[in-house]
């Protein structure tokens, strides 16, 4: 049938290539196939932003958004430490980084999300503007890190600018270190 | 020394050959050779030639290697080798000599040597050289030619001179027992001498009989020493002794001098004893006839072997006396009295690995293998030895002590054990084996110990005596002597071995080491188990609830039935038209009945029915209540059985902290004795060692500071020793601990003197001793201007403070001028479980830990009242301040009337009670307390947080905490405790580099306990990555290490600019000198023998970090 069928077309106009023919006639260009672009089109990251702030988590780090579970507040603590939450039987303390960073709110409060960042007892959750985004990995890191606030200093490896948004690469063990000592007191 | 002999020694020229071989040439002269010496001077004057040409192509031959035999040839030639006059001939027939003669003449030359060495055969030395000592000469030299023949045995040489060639220096302790075998023939020399030989035949007796004596010593000394076939050749000449008693009469001069010329021989020989061919003129000399027994040929062959002594060289040396006999003090697996529980549990950890490790290496080498399994299976032995000497058990460290020897001469000599030594081996790996599993509790101890041990000794002494090769080449030992005697009194050990094996076990109990991960887990999963069953108890008494409403409807619907009842049969008697049912009878005659009344009673009856069925669910979950209580216990159990084995009684650190003291006490020169309270406590085994850290410090604090000199203690009526207690004591769930000094109690007004010095206060400023005792926990706060081992590192009550803060406990200090100084830490117990009130405070629901509550008083009892502005309670005659939940918890309840509190809660907070104001308790119940996650460990005034029936999270709260500091934290208190890491920080930091794990704890602990920062790593390829990013003080490494060892360690640090200057302790068990100038080489600073002395190590340190201060200074 199928056969049939191509040679009706090619019947109909001579001048049309076959429909295999036509697949194929394009071959890739090089540069399009080379490992090292595979492997830049692989790494991939996800962003998140708080305030005017952007965050990128690498692929390979344990990551969720956290729906319907109830986020307990604690007395007597700092404003950002926004409470515990119970995932799975581990205790995840809640961070609001708007708060601790000394941004001013750009989003409703109704429509950010949780977002926890590591597994087991060794989690903690932020809350963030929106969805985390998948992010391609960008080539260029800034030269010299803007200003970050006293928190990040330590935290942040390095930064990208990325359509008029500024991307920290956030070391979040050190990140979580920091806001633990901070959080206790210590 | 004679440069021919070496043929390395760098000779390159003609020139080089021609003074020697001239001097040869002038000997051979004297000693009535002319041939050999007109020989001798062609060659020269060829040489001379070539010499003048300056041609060194004549060198590329093999000539060189020809001429360095020269000597060899000389030697032999004199002692009639007619094989050296063809040597002789080869040498004078080179082509690169250019000597213009023919064939004929060369032969005319052979032809004359071969004359002179006949005639000298039988002219020149009658007496010395007989035929039959000529004889034995080539004999011996047929065995020994093709190995000797590049050097001489007749070149006289110094014994250290010796010592150069061989590249293995002799030790000082090898030379000192040559020289003991030099002395003692130079006095058996004399005996001979003084033999009269004009006297009666009885002195002479007499005299050759002192000469026995001495000879006896000679022989034991020498075997002593290692040298056998000295002994045996001196036992020889001792039967001939006797043999010449037997007949003294013909006892005379020329026999004596035979005596006389053999101890020159002896002596010759001490001086070269090492090199091949070694003793062989000794030996000929025992072949004269003179002697009433001559020695065979035969006899002289097999004895040349045992003459050449290796084995005094190095590390044998020093072990020359060696441990001939295994004993049952040698295989027991006692362990000592003051065994360090914690380095004891590292060895038991990685013992088992060791030996699987070793027994698969001794099995590769059995199934063939290589010089890497000989290297792999020492480094272990290597190992284990050091971890056994470290925690004292014998029979491990003896056995694999040992081995290490074996297996270090195979690779010395690049030898393969052979079938026999494998076996042993084997065996020995296999009584490895046993004796940890012994000591890990699975059994008893190797019953065959000893007899392995004495199979390892037997073969570790063969070794040493006659070299691997020659060891190896035998099947199997010869049992020593001391072997057989060891059988024999067997049963007469046994009992004494038996008591060893009860000792051993009455200390040991099956253990099984689990990661702490697993029990973390089963820990984690025993408190889910609890919060489930919190919550299908929740869950049950809700429906326990519903159930009762369910039955006051089913009662109310039973009622009901009974009223409608009522009211039909009402109705029926009023309304008599409603039933027509039959004439005949009167209604009250006989009842008539309906529909209605069936359904109304039915439905009274159903009434009934479902009650009891509630009444019966009632039961039921009251039974399943029972049954949920039942496992409400059983889980708590588990969470403690689980708990227990995380437990340990504070005794465990005593030793720790008596050595801490002893050490402190040595380096200022006081005296103190410490002793203990409580110490049969049981708390939890990380709080335990968090505590040891603070503890050393206070201990070190106490002698510092606190206990005066002895004469001033004498002066003050004080006994001349300080006392210093530890007392420890659980109080709630904290452990409380109080070190108690009776020195000289704060210096107030030297704290005060500094204080203004820091700037700490104003001139001005009136502080009460209370604000000064605080002043005292703040950073680097010292009254000390000079710096002292033990308190110069910025070691103070700032550090103790810090670490007491950072285990979540505090620091309380009484002083008392003039009578001591009483520190007293509270450290919480990691709490895992606690009963609760659940109360709200404001909006949050929060679970009062049962932490300092003494009672719970309801409203209306007491009387709230405002002393001076204070709110006070007071019920009965106690008066307690109060305070309010939220006030504490710093939250605002937002309702504008303050509701009245439902409850009152009487807190201990130290010595005082107060009373918390709580508004509504809702529950009281058993919570599982878990942590805030891995990097909130601790929020002030919480103990942490619980999950509740219904899911919710809430905070367990330690209402004293919150009592003590109610203020939150807030930024000041962040850069004090920034301080505070940082003074931390300022104690040195040392790198501990040892792949054994046992060591590297030991080490640890010892410095940690000093005062130190320690890392410790395992191998230098570590180490090196470490110091990539980090910079220690001081450098202590092992030598021998799998990857990098402490040498190529050394040779990186050196070689790298930043880390150039580090100072560099090597701690080994290598005790030789050419072990300590490698390292010396290497650049170490301190070169320190295992095991390691706590004071030599840190005065060592001391040394190395005064000398960094000073270049720094400089």
């Amino acid at each position: 049938m199928d056969v049939q069928h191509l040679e009706t077309a090619e019947q109909q106009d001579t001048d049309w290539l076959s429909p295999t023919a036509a697949l194929t006639q394009f071959l890739p260009l090089e540069t399009e196939v080379s490992t090292e672009n595979l492997i830049a089109h692989t790494e991939t990251v996800f962003g998140f932003r708080v305030g005017s702030l952007g965050f990128l988590v690498n692929s390979d780090t344990y990551c969720e958004v956290i729906e319907q579970l109830k986020v307990n507040p604690l007395p007597n603590v700092e404003p950002w430490f926004g409470g515990l939450l119970n995932l799975r039987g581990n205790l995840v303390p809640v961070i609001d980084l708007q708060l601790l960073l000394g941004e001013t709110s750009t989003i409703d409060r109704k429509t950010r999300q949780l977002f926890a960042i590591g597994q087991g007892d060794k989690a903690m959750a932020f809350w963030i503007d929106g969805l985390p985004e998948v992010q391609r990995a960008f080539s260029q890191p800034l030269k010299q890190l803007p200003p970050l606030p006293a928190v990040l200093q330590h935290c942040v490896s390095n930064s990208y600018l990325h359509e008029g948004q500024i991307w920290f690469n956030v070391q979040f063990d050190e990140l979580f270190k920091t806001l633990g000592n901070q959080g206790s007191g210590l | 020394m004679n440069q021919l002999a070496n043929p390395q020694n760098g000779l390159s020229s003609p020139s080089d050959y021609i003074a020697i071989i001239e001097n040869l040439a002038n000997q051979a002269n004297e000693a009535g050779y002319p041939t050999l010496y007109d020989v001798s001077m062609i060659i020269v004057g060829a040489l001379h030639e070539l010499s003048q040409k300056g041609d060194t192509v004549a060198l590329n031959s093999d000539l060189p290697s020809l001429l360095n035999r020269w000597s060899t040839l000389i030697d032999a030639y004199q002692q009639n080798a007619q094989s050296a006059v063809d040597g002789i001939m080869t040498v004078l027939c080179h082509p690169d000599l250019n000597l213009p003669l023919d064939e004929d003449d060369f032969s005319v030359f052979a032809t004359l040597l071969a004359e002179e060495l006949a005639a000298n055969n039988i002219s020149q030395h009658p007496e010395t050289t007989t035929l039959d000592e000529v004889v034995t000469l080539q004999a011996v030299d047929t065995l020994l030619l093709p190995e000797s023949a590049d050097e001489p045995v007749t070149s006289i040489q110094t014994a250290t001179e010796i010592a150069d060639e061989d590249e293995k220096p002799l030790s000082a302790m090898a030379q000192e027992l040559v020289e003991l075998l030099d002395t003692e023939a130079s006095l058996l020399n004399y005996r001979f001498l003084a033999i009269p030989f004009d006297g009666s035949p009885l002195e002479k007796e007499e005299h050759l009989e002192l000469a026995s004596e001495e000879l006896e010593r000679l022989i034991n000394a020498s075997k002593m020493v290692g040298f056998d076939g000295l002994s045996q050749v001196c036992t020889n000449v001792n039967t001939n002794i006797s043999l010449f008693l037997q007949a003294i009469n013909s006892f005379n001069i020329e026999k004596r001098d035979l005596f006389i010329d053999w101890i020159s021989h002896v002596k010759d020989y001490l001086l070269a004893f090492s090199k091949k061919g070694a003793g062989k003129q000794l030996l000929a000399h025992m072949a004269n006839p003179n002697w009433a027994q001559p020695l065979t040929a035969e006899a002289s062959a097999l004895l040349l072997p045992q003459m050449q002594v290796t084995g005094l060289s190095e590390a044998t040396a020093e072990e020359e006396v060696h441990e001939k006999l295994a004993t049952d003090d040698d295989v027991s697996l006692a362990l000592p009295d003051d065994v360090n529980k914690e380095l004891l549990d590292l060895l038991l950890q990685e013992l088992p690995s060791y030996t699987q490790q070793f027994s698969e290496a001794i099995q590769r080498l059995h199934t063939g293998g290589s010089s890497k399994d000989i290297d792999v299976a020492q480094r272990i032995a290597h190992t284990i030895k050091g971890s056994g000497n470290t925690v004292g058990i014998k029979g491990v460290a003896v056995l694999t002590h040992q081995i290490e020897d074996i297996l270090m001469a195979c690779a010395k000599a690049h030898k393969l054990p052979g079938e026999a030594l494998i076996n042993t081996l084997i065996n020995a790996s296999d009584c490895l084996e046993a004796m940890c599993e012994s000591l890990l509790g699975f059994g008893e101890p190797p019953a065959d110990a000893r007899a392995i041990l004495q199979e390892v000794l037997d073969w570790a002494y063969r070794i040493a005596k006659n070299g691997i090769e020659e060891a190896n080449s035998q099947d199997a030992p010869i049992k020593h002597e001391a072997a057989a005697k060891s059988s024999t009194d067997d049963s007469a050990a046994q009992p004494q071995k038996d008591t060893k094996t009860e000792q051993t076990e009455s200390t040991q109990v099956a253990m099984v080491r689990v990661p702490t991960d697993q029990i973390e887990n089963l820990f984690r999963l025993s408190s889910e188990s609890i919060i489930l069953n919190g919550q299908i108890y929740e869950r049950q008494r809700r429906l326990k609830n519903q159930l009762q409403t369910m039955e006051s409807q089913f009662t109310l619907l039973q009622q009901l039935g009974a009223d409608l009842e009522q009211l039909i049969d009402l109705k029926d008697l009023s309304g008599r038209s409603l039933v027509t049912a039959s004439k005949d009878f009167d209604a009250l005659e006989m009842d008539q009945y309906n529909e209605l009344h069936t359904a109304s009673r039915r439905m009274v009856e159903a009434a009934v029915d479902a009650r009891e069925i509630s009444v019966d669910m009632k039961k039921e979950l009251e039974y399943m209540n029972e049954v949920l209580e039942y496992q409400q216990r059983l889980v708590i159990n588990t969470q403690e059985a689980v708990m227990q084995t995380r437990f340990v009684p504070v005794g465990s650190i005593i030793l720790r902290l008596q050595r801490g003291l002893r050490q402190t006490c040595r380096l200022t020169g006081k005296q103190g004795e410490l002793t203990f309270s409580g110490e049969r406590l049981l708390i939890d085994g990380d709080t335990l060692s968090a505590l040891v850290e603070p503890l050393m410090h206070l201990l070190r604090n106490a002698v510092d500071h606190g206990l005066e000199g002895t004469e001033e203690r004498i002066a003050l009526g004080k006994p001349t020793v300080g006392q210093i207690v530890i007392e420890f004591d659980r109080e709630g769930n904290s452990i409380l601990v109080r070190c108690r000094d009776d020195g000289r109690g704060l210096d107030f007004e030297a704290i005060r003197q500094t204080a203004k010095k820091r700037g700490d206060f104003q001139a001005g400023d009136i502080i009460s001793d209370e604000e000064l005792k605080h002043l005292i926990l703040r950073p680097n706060f010292s009254t000390r201007n000079q710096l002292t081992q033990t308190s110069g590192r910025g070691v103070g009550m700032d550090v103790v403070n810090f670490q007491v803060l950072s285990l979540g406990g505090s620091l309380s200090l009484q002083s008392v001028r003039g009578q001591g100084l009483t520190v007293e830490l509270r450290i919480p117990l990691p709490l895992s479980r606690s009963h609760a009130l659940i109360a709200y405070a404001a909006s949050y629901k929060v679970a009062i830990s049962s932490k300092g509550l003494t009672q719970v008083i309801y409203s209306g009892i007491g009387e709230l009242t405002t002393i001076s502005n204070e709110q006070v309670l007071i019920v009965g005659d106690d008066i307690y301040p109060v305070v309010r939940l939220e006030d504490l918890l710093h939250v605002v309840d937002r309702r504008k009337e303050r509701r009245s509190h439902s409850a009152v809660l009487l807190v201990q907070n130290g010595n005082k009670i107060t009373a918390v104001l709580v508004n509504t308790i809702i529950d009281s119940r058993e919570v599982v307390i878990k942590n805030l996650g891995y990097y909130m460990k601790k929020i002030h005034g919480f103990v942490g947080a619980t999950i509740l029936g219904d899911g919710s999270v809430t905070p367990v709260l330690d209402i004293p905490e919150l009592l003590r500091a109610p203020i939150r934290a807030n930024v000041t208190t962040h850069t004090n405790v920034a301080e505070r890491i940082d003074s931390g920080s300022n104690l040195p930091k040392i790198l501990i580099v040892d792949d054994s794990l046992s060591q590297r704890r030991a080490l640890q602990q010892i410095l940690t306990d000093a005062g130190f920062r320690v890392q410790a790593v395992r191998d230098g390829i570590e180490a090196v990555e470490w110091l990539a990013n980090s910079k220690p003080d001081i450098v202590i490494t092992d030598l021998e290490m799998p990857r990098m060892n402490g040498i190529e360690l050394a040779s990186h640090i050196r070689s790298h600019a930043n880390i150039r200057d580090l100072p560099i302790i090597m701690v080994t068990s290598r005790s030789t000198q050419k072990h300590r100038q490698m390292a010396e080489e290497a650049g170490i600073d301190f070169y320190l023998i295992k095991p390691v002395q706590d004071d030599d190590l840190l005065s060592k340190i001391q040394i190395l970090l005064d000398k960094q201060r000073t270049a720094v200074a400089v």
